[in-house]
C-alpha cells in the first residue's frame, strides 16, 4: 500500500524516529512478550517478595514474590490487545453509523450526529461503572463499556469526510455513470477517509489505552492478580513506600507507550492532514 | 431567544432518553434486584414481598413511571450499603468532586489559552517546538499514576501538601451549607479553612487536569491557529496594531468560541475522572461512591449515579452552549 | 470615463524604490528582481500583472505585511526617510497605522466578524492618533467619516457587525478604515475584485474623490488592466516578477509600449475594437520567481529576438515618469 511507502519518510526529527521505534517495539512485545518471560508472571512466591531491581530480577519482585518484569512482558497482551479491540470494533461501527449517515442525509443525518455529539461528551468512566455492575467488573466489561462511549468518535469523523466527498463534482459524474453506492464507499471514500483515519487512530491508541488502564486500576477492569497494567499499579500501591518499583515499572510502561502514540499521531497529522499547514 | 428555547427543550429531551436508558441499565442485571434488596438469607417469601414491594411484579412501563415520579420528588432509591436514601448519599458526595473539577478547569483554563494563544502566534518557533513536546508527554500520563507519584514524592518525601483529605486534622469537623468546602469557609469567613481546603486540592487537581491541559493547549492552539490565518489579522496589523494587541482583542475572541466547545465536554470527562484522585488522595467524591457501589452490587446507587452525573454532563453543555450562543449572537446564529 | 487622477507637481517623490527584490524565507528564492518606482505625492498609480506576477507578494513584503518573504535588496525610502534592508519589516510596519494605509484584497474576511464595525473604526482612529478628543468625538468622527465613505445610516451602522453588510459596503468600511488613520498613502490590493461592475465603479471612484480632495497618494493593484487605464495616471506592468513597463494610462492603446502591456491590451474588448482586434497571448503566464536570465515574457513575445533571452534587463535606473524594460526598446521614452 502506498500509505506505508510514505509513511517511511515521514518521520522529521529524532523524536518521531524514537516514537516510531518504540511504537513498533511495544507491538512487538505485545504480540510475543508472554513467550519472553524470565519468570513465570502468575508465580506466587512470598520469599522472594520485594526484592529491589536486580540482575536477577531486573525489575524487582512485586508483594507477592512475582517478577515484575515478566507481569510486565505478559501484561503487555493484556492491555494492548484490549486496546485495539476496543479501537478495532470502535472503527468499524461508528464508520459504519458515520458513512450510512452521510449517505442519507437529511433529518436523520442531523440528529445521528446530534445524538453522536452527546454521546460522546459523556463521562466514558462513569458508564464504565454502569457496565460494570451490569456485567460485572472484567477487562470484557471495560472493552464494552469504552466501545459503547467511543463509537461517536469515528461516526463524527467518518460522516464529515463522506459528506465532503459526496459534494465534490466528481461524485455526480460517477452518479451519471451509475455507480453503485458500495463501490462508491470501497473506492472513493474509504481511500480517502484513511488518512484522517489513521491519525485518529493513532492518537486514540494512546486515549484507550489510559482509559483502559485507569478502568482496571480502579477495580472494574482487569481483576488483580491480572498482570495488565493499570491492575499492576492499583496491586503495588500498597508496596509503594517500599517497593516503588512496582508502581514504577507498568507505570511508565503506560507512559511510554501512550507517549509514542501521541507523537506518531501528532506526526501522522502534520503529514497527513490537508488542512494543517506544514510549519 | 428561539435559539435558548430550543437548546433547552433539547435537553429535556436527552433528560428522558437518559432517564430511560438508567432505568433500563437497572433491570438489566446479573441478578434479580429483589434478591439482593431481600438481604443473603431471605427465603421465597420475602422475596416475593420484597419485589411486590418494591413494585417490580407490575408491568415494565408502570415501573417506569413509578420511578420517574420518584425522581421528580428527590428519590433516587436507597442504598442497600449505606441504608440511606441514594438522593442525601449524592448531596454528600457530589460537591467534593464539583469542587476538585472546578478548581481543575480553572488551572486548564489558566494555562491552555494563554499557552494556546501564544504557541499559535508564535507557530513553528523553538517555544512552540518545546510546548509542543511537554504537551505530548503530558497527554501520555496516566491521572492515577501521577497521582500516586505525587503524593508520594510532594507529600510524602518533600512535605509540601498534604498527603490525603479533604481538610487537615483539625478542620475535619468543618461543615457549611453547600458542601463546597472553599464556598462555605469563606462564607464563614474561616480562611484558615479555606486555605486549608485549598492546600489540599492542589496534588489531586494538578494530577486530574494535566492531561486535560495538555490536550487543552492543543485545542486552543488549532483554533487560533486558524484564526491568525484569517485576513482581518493583516488589516489590523496594517492599521498599525501591536501584535500583543491583536492576539487579546482580536483573536482571542474569534478563536476561543471553538475551543470553548471542547472545555465543555471537558468538564464532563474530568467529573467522570475525579474517580482516579479520588481513591488515591483519599477524598470523598462520587466517583469513590460508585465505585463502591458498583463492588457492593448496589444497582441502585450506580444508577443514580450514571444518572446523575447525566444530569450535571447535560446542565453543564446548556450552559456552555447558551453562554457562546449570548456571547456571539451573530456566528452562532449563522452556523 | 477620462483619467481623473491629478498630475502631480510636488518634485520630492513620496515612496522612493530603488531596485528592490524580494526573496522568500524559506529556500531564499528571489520571486521579485530589480523593481525600481517612484511614487509622487497626491498621485494615483496603478500595478497591474496577472495572477502569481508577484504584484501583491512585491507591495505586502514592502509595507512588512507578508510574514514568508523579506526584501533582498535594494532602498527603499518614503518621505525622505531610509528604510534599512536589514530589519526592514519592523521599520516599514512603523509607517502602518498613520502614515501608510493598506486596505487588503478581500472584503468579506478582512473584517473581525465579532466587532463592531464601529469599534473596528475608532480603534483605527486611537491606533493612529490616541484619544486626543476623547472617547464621544472619536465615535462622532467615525460616523462622519462613515458617511464620507457612503455607508447609509452611519449612526446605525456603527453597532452593527460586517455580516450584516454587502461585498460593497464592507469594502467602504474597509476603506473607511484605511483612510481614518489620514495616511499619505494608501495601497489598496484588488479592491474591486470581489465586487460587481457597478459597485467597483462607485469604490474606484471613491478612492479617486478621496485622493483628489485629501492630496492622498494611491497605489492601485489590480489584474484589470482596464480598470486602471481608466482611473489612474500611470501604470507599472509586472510579469514573471519583473518590472517591465511604467507607462501613463493613457499611453496604453494610443502609443507604443512594452510588448507584454500591448499584449494585455489586445485582451481587452472595448468598444472601439471588433472581433478580430482581440487577441490572447499564447502560452502559459510565467510567475514571479522566474529565475532565467533575460525577460520573463520572451517565450510569448511576439517580437522575441535571441538577446531577449541572453542579455539582462535595463533597469528603471533614470526614473523618468515611464519606463520600459525591453530590450528592443520598444516602448522606451
Amino acid at each position: 500500500m502506498s500509505v506505508l511507502r510514505r509513511l517511511w519518510a515521514f518521520p522529521k526529527s529524532n523524536v518521531e524516529r524514537t516514537a516510531i521505534v518504540l511504537g513498533c517495539l511495544i507491538l512487538l512485545l505485545a504480540l510475543v512478550g508472554a513467550f519472553l518471560v524470565p519468570f513465570d508472571p502468575m508465580k506466587i512466591d512470598f520469599r522472594a517478595k520485594l526484592q529491589a531491581p536486580s540482575m536477577v530480577h531486573w525489575l524487582g519482585t512485586d508483594g507477592s514474590g512475582r517478577d515484575v518484569l515478566s507481569r510486565l512482558l505478559y501484561g503487555a497482551r493484556l492491555t494492548l490487545a484490549s486496546t485495539f479491540a476496543v479501537i478495532i470494533v470502535v472503527v468499524i461501527i461508528g464508520c459504519t453509523i458515520g458513512i450510512a449517515s452521510a449517505f442519507i442525509g437529511g433529518a436523520v443525518d442531523n440528529m445521528l450526529m446530534r445524538l453522536a455529539d452527546i454521546w460522546l461528551g459523556f463521562p466514558p468512566l462513569i458508564l464504565a461503572l454502569g457496565f460494570a455492575s451490569a456485567l460485572g467488573a472484567s477487562l470484557e466489561a471495560a472493552i464494552f463499556a469504552l466501545i459503547f462511549s467511543w463509537w461517536p468518535n469515528y461516526a463524527r469523523l467518518s460522516r464529515m469526510v463522506t459528506s465532503d466527498i459526496l459534494s465534490q463534482k466528481f461524485i455526480a459524474s460517477a452518479d451519471a455513470l451509475g455507480v453503485p453506492t458500495h463501490r462508491k464507499v470501497l473506492h472513493y471514500i474509504i481511500p480517502n477517509a484513511m488518512d484522517v483515519m489513521l491519525i485518529q487512530i493513532a492518537l486514540d491508541i494512546s486515549a484507550v489505552m489510559l482509559a483502559i488502564s485507569g478502568l482496571s486500576f480502579i477495580g472494574v477492569g482487569a481483576q488483580i492478580p491480572a498482570p495488565e497494567w493499570g491492575a499492576m499499579i492499583a496491586d503495588g500501591r500498597s508496596y509503594v513506600s517500599n517497593g516503588w518499583w512496582i508502581v514504577l515499572a507498568p507505570g511508565l510502561a503506560i507512559f511510554i507507550t501512550a507517549v509514542s502514540f501521541n507523537v506518531i499521531g501528532d506526526m501522522l497529522r502534520r503529514e497527513l492532514d490537508p488542512t494543517s499547514r506544514r510549519r | 431567544m428561539r435559539y435558548v428555547g430550543q437548546r433547552i427543550l433539547f435537553s429535556i429531551l436527552s433528560l428522558c432518553v437518559l432517564l430511560f436508558i438508567t432505568f433500563l441499565l437497572s433491570h438489566v442485571v446479573s441478578g434479580d434486584p429483589a434478591i439482593v434488596a431481600a438481604g443473603p438469607n431471605a427465603g421465597a417469601e420475602k422475596i416475593a414481598a420484597v419485589r411486590q414491594e418494591m413494585g417490580l411484579d407490575r408491568p415494565f412501563l408502570v415501573q417506569f413511571w413509578i420511578y420517574c415520579s420518584n425522581i421528580v420528588h428527590g428519590d433516587l432509591g436507597t442504598s442497600w450499603f449505606t441504608r440511606q436514601p441514594i438522593a442525601s448519599d449524592i448531596i454528600r458526595e457530589l460537591p467534593p468532586s464539583l469542587e476538585l473539577v472546578f478548581v481543575a478547569m480553572l488551572i486548564n483554563l489558566a494555562v491552555s489559552l494563554p499557552l494556546g494563544l501564544l504557541t499559535a502566534r508564535y507557530a513553528g518557533s523553538k517555544f512552540d517546538d518545546i510546548v509542543r513536546l511537554v504537551v505530548m508527554a503530558g497527554a501520555g500520563l496516566p491521572i492515577f499514576w501521577l497521582a500516586i507519584i505525587l503524593q508520594q514524592v510532594v507529600a510524602g518525601q518533600w512535605r509540601l501538601l498534604p498527603t490525603a483529605g479533604r481538610l487537615g486534622f483539625e478542620n475535619r469537623a468543618f461543615t457549611g451549607a453547600t458542601g463546597f468546602t472553599l464556598l462555605d469557609s469563606l462564607m464563614q469567613g474561616r480562611l484558615d479553612v479555606f486555605a486549608d481546603a485549598l492546600a489540599h486540592l492542589v496534588l489531586p487537581a494538578f494530577a486530574l487536569t494535566l492531561l486535560f491541559t495538555a490536550v487543552g493547549v492543543r485545542i486552543t492552539r488549532t483554533a487560533m491557529i486558524s484564526e491568525f490565518r484569517k485576513d482581518y489579522v493583516v488589516l489590523a496589523r496594517a492599521k498599525g496594531a501591536s501584535e500583543g494587541r491583536i492576539m487579546v482583542r482580536h483573536v482571542f475572541a474569534n478563536g476561543a468560541t471553538p475551543a470553548l466547545t471542547v472545555f465543555g465536554m471537558q468538564f464532563g470527562w474530568m467529573l467522570g475522572a475525579t474517580v482516579l484522585v479520588e481513591e488515591i488522595f483519599g477524598r470523598p467524591g462520587i466517583g469513590r461512591y460508585a465505585v463502591k457501589a458498583v463492588t457492593q452490587s448496589d444497582i441502585h446507587a450506580v444508577v443514580a449515579v450514571v444518572f446523575v452525573v447525566g444530569l450535571v454532563f447535560l446542565f453543564s453543555n446548556l450552559v456552555v452552549d447558551i453562554a457562546l450562543f449570548l456571547l456571539s449572537p451573530r456566528k452562532h446564529a449563522r452556523a | 470615463m477620462a483619467s481623473l487622477a491629478p498630475t502631480s507637481t510636488d518634485d520630492r517623490p513620496l515612496l522612493e524604490i530603488r531596485d528592490v527584490s524580494v526573496a522568500l524565507k524559506t529556500g531564499k528564492r528571489t520571486m521579485v528582481s530589480g523593481v525600481s518606482l517612484d511614487i509622487r505625492p497626491r498621485e494615483v498609480f496603478g500595478i497591474v500583472g496577472e495572477s502569481g506576477s508577484g504584484k501583491t507578494l512585491l507591495t505586502r513584503t514592502l509595507l512588512g505585511l507578508q510574514d514568508d518573504a523579506f526584501v533582498e535588496s535594494g532602498r527603499v525610502r518614503f518621505n525622505g526617510e531610509e528604510l534599512p534592508v536589514a530589519g526592514y519589516a519592523g521599520r516599514a510596519r512603523k509607517l502602518l497605522g498613520h502614515s501608510i494605509g493598506f486596505v487588503p484584497q478581500d472584503p468579506f474576511s478582512s473584517l473581525n466578524p465579532s466587532m463592531r464595525i464601529g469599534k473596528q473604526i475608532t480603534e483605527a482612529i486611537y491606533l493612529a492618533k490616541g484619544w486626543p478628543m476623547g472617547a464621544e468625538r472619536t465615535r462622532e468622527a467615525a460616523i462622519s467619516l462613515m458617511a464620507e465613505v457612503g455607508i447609509p445610516e452611519p449612526a446605525l451602522a456603527f453597532n452593527q457587525f460586517p455580516d450584516q453588510f454587502s461585498g460593497g459596503m464592507r469594502q467602504r468600511i474597509v476603506f473607511a478604515i484605511a483612510l481614518a488613520q489620514d495616511p499619505k498613502l494608501l495601497v489598496a490590493d484588488e479592491p474591486t475584485t470581489a465586487l460587481d461592475a457597478i459597485t467597483q465603479r462607485r469604490v474606484i471612484e471613491l478612492i479617486l474623490d478621496r485622493s483628489r480632495r485629501h492630496g492622498l497618494a494611491v497605489i492601485l493593484i489590480s489584474h484589470n488592466l482596464e480598470l486602471l487605464r481608466q482611473s489612474v495616471g500611470r501604470i507599472a506592468v509586472l510579469y514573471g516578477g519583473q518590472l517591465l513597463n511604467v507607462v501613463a494610462s493613457g499611453d496604453i492603446g494610443r502609443s507604443t509600449v512594452h510588448p507584454y502591456a500591448e499584449a494585455l491590451f489586445d485582451c481587452i474588448p472595448t468598444r472601439e475594437k471588433t472581433l478580430a482586434d482581440i487577441r490572447s497571448i499564447p502560452g502559459e503566464p510565467v510567475g514571479a520567481g522566474f529565475g532565467l536570465r533575460g525577460c520573463a515574457f520572451a517565450s510569448r513575445c511576439p517580437y522575441v529576438v535571441t538577446a531577449c533571452t541572453t542579455t539582462d534587463l535595463p533597469r528603471n535606473g533614470g526614473l523618468t515618469p515611464s519606463f520600459s524594460a525591453c530590450i528592443l526598446g520598444r516602448g522606451a521614452p
